[in-house]
């Protein structure tokens, strides 16, 4: 496969999930900001999800229709919906010999949607959980077409590589966005209804009731978000789907490059896989934080010395 | 029968061949169709319009548009009315085009070479070597299977007795041809069993013969070559053309920026390392091809590419320097070309060819400019064009200073009226014209020419131009069985 083509689907695929992340987050905060009595911030959203300068973020933060806007819509903002859909077809686009037509078709009818004028209206003056929903729902359509129609090649795992990478990524950085948070607001800690839409947001909740009986405790929480394998949003299961579409890139041709960026990964899975919550608090939870998403960054930065250069 | 009809008061250009209408009555080929859209509500053929866009747009089958950064999708219009070749056409220009294939790889093959062609006089060596085409780095170089042109666009117009002339050789980049391959998909889904009763030939095997064509170049004789497609990237105008042949012959679409040159071989960079490039399908013009050899300051091309190719090493597709044979000038010649190395009479026609650079010529087209067309002679996409009896005064006289200024770089021809067919816009059936491209293939087993072809129309009401840039839109092409 060409350098240039794995570049571009593996970041085909991080621009889709980190579209399909941010808009999961933006319905749940916004019917959490139906829910409250004392007043709703964006400003943990704002911050995780976009490169907004504070000053700017102090003056939409309490502006739902704002976040919504600027967030899904808005082209200035390099991170909105509309930039990275674009983006990602952009990059499909240069690769449609590499990914089935239905993909493509699937992609292309994505970027008509969100270009689209009445997306905007819509977003402005109707109930705006029934519009993310109609994003999400094109989203999810992307990940069934490709599970459905993609040979499970090459291609597919750099697809993979990047879905998973992009996912533990946003899992590092909405967890250090909201123990920051409570690190300022001790009360929030004791908030159940703030740990309820968190983990409603990452499709979490029910996972969440069944495995812990004592309500709602940072701990636990931690535990779930890093290492429950089988919660699909961990940053455990992600690392370990990653490194399995990884190991099947492994052949007799790229040795040197696949043992460089294997090393990494594996240092990274060991890192998750002997710890738990109880060294982490004793770490410092900011500071481990702050290790794995490094790591995370610099296996990124290895695929793309080791895989994608090709100029 | 219904007690309107959207053919009501069709309106026949004098002097025009319709495809449809022969002195108000309806050919017997478009019997069927023109049945089937007597009994059609108006409704049902505007939501089929409007079911043909969503395909095209839902597709990608677009190009883009840059504008202030932003890129706008457009599609390529589309007339849902199909244009039918019938079995006995389809027969003269098959085999016409097949002459005339043979003799222009002959022509190339001879002019890159010993030069007969020059040395009997039948054509002017001045007129080679002026030509801007002619590459001179190609002299002696040995081509596979001395094949340069193994695909051809060859452009067809009818004049008002429905004898088809050649209009131009396209024997470079000719694009156009996922258009045949898609429009016929599209007049699939929104015609349903329209085409198994009225007996139209396939179009969909052309991506297997050229690839099949393609691989038998390969200069390595090994069981399975590395066959890509070279593209200028996406945002060249034909970038949905490209994506698509090579999705379809399931080869690799590479950028120039993917390939290097290294010990005269050309390679691929992979995740894997390096991998051999046998065979290179390139819609990359000979200028941006070699920066070592060419322009310099091109950045799709591969620097070294050409002295790879010099070597036998690669295989190039269509070979470099076929413009000496598609050039406006030479087009003139291509008749004598057929007697000289075929000994056989043209079976297709010329349009009548005005050379600008001889004195007579030149006074007979300057005094009877308003019947003329005059183009420049390594124009294409329309552009650089004359319409005679369109243009003002001042429009002839500022044309008329160019070409007195370099006349080798004119020609021009008669204004043919260009056959018309019926199209369906707003609501009506109103006749355009159109011209015809079939792509022929040209490999070690010979010539094939798959049944159809790109139709091009002027949708502009009145308008003689098809092409693209300049208002044309495209239709389905049928070639009938029987």
């Amino acid at each position: 496969m060409l350098s240039r083509v794995a570049d571009s689907l593996f970041w085909m695929s991080r621009y889709i999930e980190r579209v399909d992340g941010i808009l999961r987050m933006l319905k749940i905060n916004y019917a959490s900001s139906q829910d409250n009595t004392s007043e709703f911030g964006w400003k943990p959203v704002l911050n995780t999800f976009s490169f907004l300068e504070a000053p700017k973020v102090d003056k939409i933060e309490m502006d739902s229709w704002s976040v919504l806007q600027f967030m899904v819509v808005d082209k200035d903002n390099p991170n909105s919906v509309v930039n990275m859909v674009t983006r990602s077809r952009e990059n499909a686009r240069s690769v449609q010999d590499h990914i089935t037509k239905e993909v493509w078709q699937c992609l292309n009818e994505f970027y008509h949607l969100v270009r689209d004028e009445r997306l905007s209206w819509s977003l402005k003056n109707e109930d705006p959980i029934t519009t993310l929903d109609a994003l999400i729902r094109q989203a999810m359509l992307y990940y069934g077409t490709t599970e459905v129609t993609m040979s499970r090649g090459e291609g597919m795992c750099f697809m993979s590589i990047g879905r998973y990478l992009e996912r533990a990524i946003q899992a590092t950085d909405i967890l250090k966005v909201k123990f920051k948070d409570i690190s300022t607001d001790a009360e929030k800690m004791n908030d159940p209804s703030y740990w309820k839409y968190f983990l409603m947001s990452i499709s979490g909740y029910e996972l969440y009731l069944k495995n812990y009986r004592s309500g709602f405790e940072a701990k636990n929480i931690l535990d779930q978000v890093i290492f429950n394998i089988s919660f699909p949003r961990s940053v455990h299961y992600s690392v370990y789907q990653a490194q399995r579409y990884f190991d099947r890139l492994k052949n007799e041709r790229n040795r040197d490059s696949f043992d460089k960026v294997n090393f990494m990964i594996g240092k990274l899975r060991s890192n998750i896989k002997f710890s738990n919550v109880e060294s982490i608090i004793q770490e410092g939870i900011p500071s481990y934080l702050d290790k794995i998403h490094f790591e995370l960054f610099s296996v990124g930065n290895a695929l793309n010395q080791h895989y994608f250069a090709y100029s | 029968m219904n007690s309107f009809s959207i053919f009501e008061g069709y309106p026949i250009s004098p002097n025009t061949w319709d495809e449809m209408y022969a002195e108000g009555n309806v050919r017997s080929p478009y019997q069927g169709i023109y049945e089937f859209l007597q009994a059609i509500p108006l409704e049902e053929l505007n939501r089929k319009e409007e079911l043909a866009k969503r395909l095209f747009m839902s597709q990608g089958i677009t190009f883009t548009v840059y504008s202030s950064g932003e890129g706008i999708e457009k599609i390529f219009p589309f007339d849902i009315i199909p244009r039918i070749v019938t079995a006995a056409e389809w027969n003269s220009i098959e085999t016409g085009i097949k002459q005339r294939l043979k003799a222009l790889n002959l022509f190339l093959r001879d002019i890159y070479h010993d030069q007969f062609i020059i040395k009997d006089g039948v054509v002017p060596a001045d007129l080679i070597y002026s030509c801007p085409h002619y590459i001179r780095e190609m002299q002696g170089v040995n081509v596979p299977y001395d094949i340069y042109v193994h695909i051809a666009g060859i452009d067809l117009i009818r004049d008002n007795d429905g004898t088809f002339y050649i209009l131009e050789d396209n024997l470079r980049t000719p694009s156009g041809v996922s258009y045949m391959i898609e429009n016929r998909e599209i007049t699939k889904r929104i015609f349903p069993d329209l085409i198994p009763q009225n007996n139209v030939r396939p179009v969909t095997q052309y991506p297997n013969i050229l690839h099949k064509n393609l691989a038998a170049l390969s200069p390595r004789k090994i069981s399975n070559p590395t066959v890509v497609l070279l593209t200028p990237g996406m945002y060249n105008s034909a970038y949905f053309e490209h994506t698509t042949l090579a999705r379809l012959m399931g080869v690799e679409l590479v950028e120039g920026r993917d390939l290097l040159v290294d010990n005269h071989c050309v390679f691929m960079k992979t995740t894997n390392g390096l991998q051999q490039v046998d065979v290179i399908y390139r819609r990359v013009d000979d200028d941006y091809l070699d920066p070592l050899v060419f322009n310099p300051a091109s950045e799709l091309g591969v620097s070294g590419i050409l002295s790879a190719y010099r070597k036998g090493n690669v295989a190039i597709v269509n070979a470099i320097g076929n413009g000496v044979a598609d050039d406006k000038a030479i087009y003139v010649y291509v008749p004598e070309m057929i007697r000289y190395y075929l000994n056989e009479e043209p079976l297709l026609k010329n349009v009548p060819t005005f050379q600008l650079k001889n004195k007579d010529e030149s006074k007979h087209v300057l005094s009877n400019i308003h019947k003329m067309v005059v183009k420049k002679t390594n124009g294409s996409g329309g552009y650089g064009m004359l319409m005679g009896h369109a243009a003002t005064d001042e429009e002839i006289a500022d044309y008329t200073k160019e070409i007195l200024k370099d006349p080798r770089q004119f020609i021009a021809q008669p204004v043919i009226s260009l056959s018309s067919a019926p199209c369906y816009i707003n609501g009506k059936m109103q006749p355009r014209r159109l011209d015809l491209r079939p792509f022929a293939l040209c490999g070690p087993s010979g010539i094939e020419i798959v049944p159809g072809g790109l139709t091009r129309v002027a949708l502009k009401k009145g308008s003689l131009v098809v092409n693209s840039s300049q208002g044309g839109g495209s239709k389905d092409t049928w070639v009938l069985s029987v």
